[in-house]
């Protein structure tokens, strides 16, 4: 397979970091492709470096050795404002702890990413509310996080993570802080975004969780055990 | 440029969100800069103040006189003799001065009271005048007659009533022809001066009546032979300089000073009073100035500490507008937004405050002030560069976390 053929494609990528004088080594090497459409669980036990390689495909930290193609492009040099306008357009985040701004109202919160790109504001903020329907929070426009349950403040996320309408869903341990009824809801939404077409990758060491994904990624001390 | 504008507008948007989540916060910055924009409000505007006064003292005094004190302001402390003008000197002046067209003695009392039927008021000053009070002050009469010759002559109890006490104990009623007593002595008025209201420093000038110097002299049992001050007009205002230093030679021969005596009076023109008040004005400014620098230096640090703090506290939401697409610049702008959005919020306040301490100021005359667009400008301009400076830094530092390294953060 080529890197032109695949959306996600990354060679020999390490990542080492400085502790002190100790150098640690965390990804020792990745060679992986993830193609367009699919959806990928990435697992493996804590410390295994799934959280660094997810930063690293979300373009939120540079690796130290190793290429990254990215739709075809060659991402692993580009500045940050590049790399601001790739995550931008082509990535939706969901985080662990979902990183809602505290201050802003639901709405507010899903408008933001679009915000920082050029579209008119009318079709954002219309896009938003659409996306909160669809997550059924349609009743919640105006609610701000800490009015939310932790399932409803997810389900705003989400909708936040599709506004710029990406090709990538990033889903870091998206479950990990609810309960396994809330899980199994969010899961649904997730399953759904990836029948629009969308590139699912999602991180878990929870093998349930997991399940939900057309393959697994298995990781483990910073290497790739089965694709 | 279109995209950058909306850019703008939107981090705006952020800015004044940020602010209103954080409105005690905000608060204390907004609290720090105005006060140090109220004193700024102060400065400018009693500083335009002084200037305004100090024009009207010039246009009063005129361009074309020299005011000649008896003895050595320099030397007043130490108890030198100040009745060293005599009428002999302000004869000879008028004798032997080229240039000169006009010597008028000046003899004046201090604290009389004015009597007119059953009302009464208490002036800080009866003045003694040669012919032509109006014509020698510039200052023009509203009704009646100045003094004649003839008046200063014989000693006639004749008087000009300033503005504040025709209104006082004539009312609206005109005061020509009526006598009214000056101590215990009744004058005849003759004329009222027209208001002139320069306030400022020291008693209202419309506080006044005037005698004939003769009168004033004779009745009030003044030193005949010398009197405190004299008012030297001359033909050609360009030579002022030759002509005070003229006139400095000629008093200091009919004085007998010595080469290396000192002067035993002062001549002072408006040139010098100008002098004076620019002095008068850099002291204000350099008092003023320093509290506003220490009240401006201290809202800085204030917002510059408070921004730190926002930024370890803000770590979060910093790391995921950058995961989420915000460029390095978009964040810079937002936390610069914040910060001037603040110094021009504490700025408002601040001369709103300033405005009513120089209200206050003025009330007490202590300071007369002069609010002009010129104190809106500087302090919008003093707040945005609070802002920017000590906004820059903690902006710079917020826009600089990878935002891997602020979403690790909590």
């Amino acid at each position: 397979m080529s890197g032109a053929e695949a959306l996600i494609r990354l060679e020999r990528m390490t990542k080492t970091y400085l502790q002190g004088e100790l150098t640690v080594e965390v990804l020792k090497g990745i060679d992986l492709q993830i193609a367009a459409g699919e959806f990928v669980a990435l697992q493996g036990p804590s410390g295994s470096g799934k959280s660094t390689l997810m930063h690293l495909l979300g373009l939120l930290d540079r690796p130290s050795a190793g290429r990254y193609w990215l739709q075809g492009e060659d991402v692993a040099g580009l500045d940050d404002d590049r790399l601001s306008e790739l995550r931008n357009r082509l990535i939706g985040f969901l985080f662990q702890t979902f990183y809602l701004v505290p201050y802003l109202t639901a709405l507010e919160n899903v408008v933001l990413p679009g915000l920082y790109s050029p579209g008119s504001a009318r079709h954002l903020r219309h896009r938003a509310e659409e996306l909160l329907v669809q997550v059924g929070l349609g009743d919640r426009l105006h609610f701000k996080p800490t009015q939310l349950s932790g399932g409803q403040q997810q389900r705003v996320a989400l909708a936040r993570a599709l506004v710029n309408d990406p090709q990538v869903l990033l889903a870091d341990e998206p479950t990990g802080q609810l309960d396994s009824a809330t899980s199994a809801e969010i899961m649904e939404l997730i399953a759904g975004i990836h029948r629009q077409g969308r590139t699912v990758v999602l991180v878990t060491h929870d093998a349930p969780t997991a399940a939900c994904a057309e393959r697994s990624i298995f990781l483990q001390d910073g290497r790739v055990v089965h694709a | 440029m279109l995209d950058t504008l909306r850019q703008l507008t939107r981090v705006c948007g952020m800015a004044v969100a940020a602010l209103w989540a954080y409105r005690l916060r905000s608060a204390f910055v907004v609290a720090a800069i105005a006060l140090g924009i109220a004193s700024l409000t102060v400065i400018v505007a009693s500083i335009d103040g002084a200037e305004r006064k100090a024009r009207q003292i010039v246009e009063m005094f005129g361009p074309d006189t020299a005011f000649v004190l008896g003895g050595d302001i320099e030397s007043r402390a130490v108890g030198q003799r100040t009745l060293t003008l005599s009428y002999e000197d302000a004869r000879r002046i008028r004798a032997e001065l080229p240039g000169v067209y006009l010597v008028v003695p000046m003899r004046a009392r201090s604290n009389v009271t004015v009597y007119f039927g059953d009302r009464r008021m208490d002036l800080p000053i009866a003045v003694g005048s040669t012919a032509g009070y109006a014509e020698v002050w510039n200052w023009p009469l509203a009704e009646g007659r100045d003094f004649s010759e003839e008046d200063v002559e014989r000693g006639a109890k004749v008087a000009l009533i300033g503005d504040t006490p025709a209104r006082e104990l004539f009312g609206d009623a005109s005061p020509l022809g009526f006598t009214i007593l000056v101590d215990k002595l009744p004058v005849q008025i003759i004329g009222r001066l027209a208001y002139r209201g320069v306030a400022g420093m020291g008693p209202p000038v419309d506080d006044r009546i005037i005698l004939p110097i003769t009168t004033l002299t004779q009745r009030f049992n003044l030193d005949r032979k010398y009197f405190r001050a004299l008012r030297v007009k001359f033909t050609d205002p360009e030579n002022m300089e030759f002509h005070v230093e003229n006139l400095r030679s000629l008093l200091r021969r009919l004085h007998n000073l010595a080469p290396g005596d000192k002067d035993d009076f002062t001549i002072l023109t408006a040139e010098e009073i100008l002098k004076f008040l620019s002095m008068f004005k850099g002291g204000l400014l350099l008092y003023l100035g320093i509290t506003a620098t220490v009240a401006m230096v201290v809202g800085g640090f204030v917002l510059a500490n408070l921004f730190y703090l926002s930024n370890s506290e803000r770590r979060t939401e910093i790391g995921l507008k950058k995961a989420l697409g915000a460029k390095n610049r978009a964040i810079l702008q937002q936390f610069l937004a914040e910060a001037v959005g603040l110094t021009l919020i504490g700025a408002l306040f601040g001369m709103a405050l300033g405005m009513g301490m120089g209200k206050l100021l003025e009330r007490l005359e202590i300071l007369q002030i002069l609010f002009s667009w010129k104190v809106f400008i500087y302090s919008v301009a003093a707040a945005v560069a609070i802002g920017l400076l000590f906004g820059l830094k903690p902006a710079r530092q917020a826009a600089a976390l990878p935002p891997v390294e602020a979403l690790k953060g909590v």
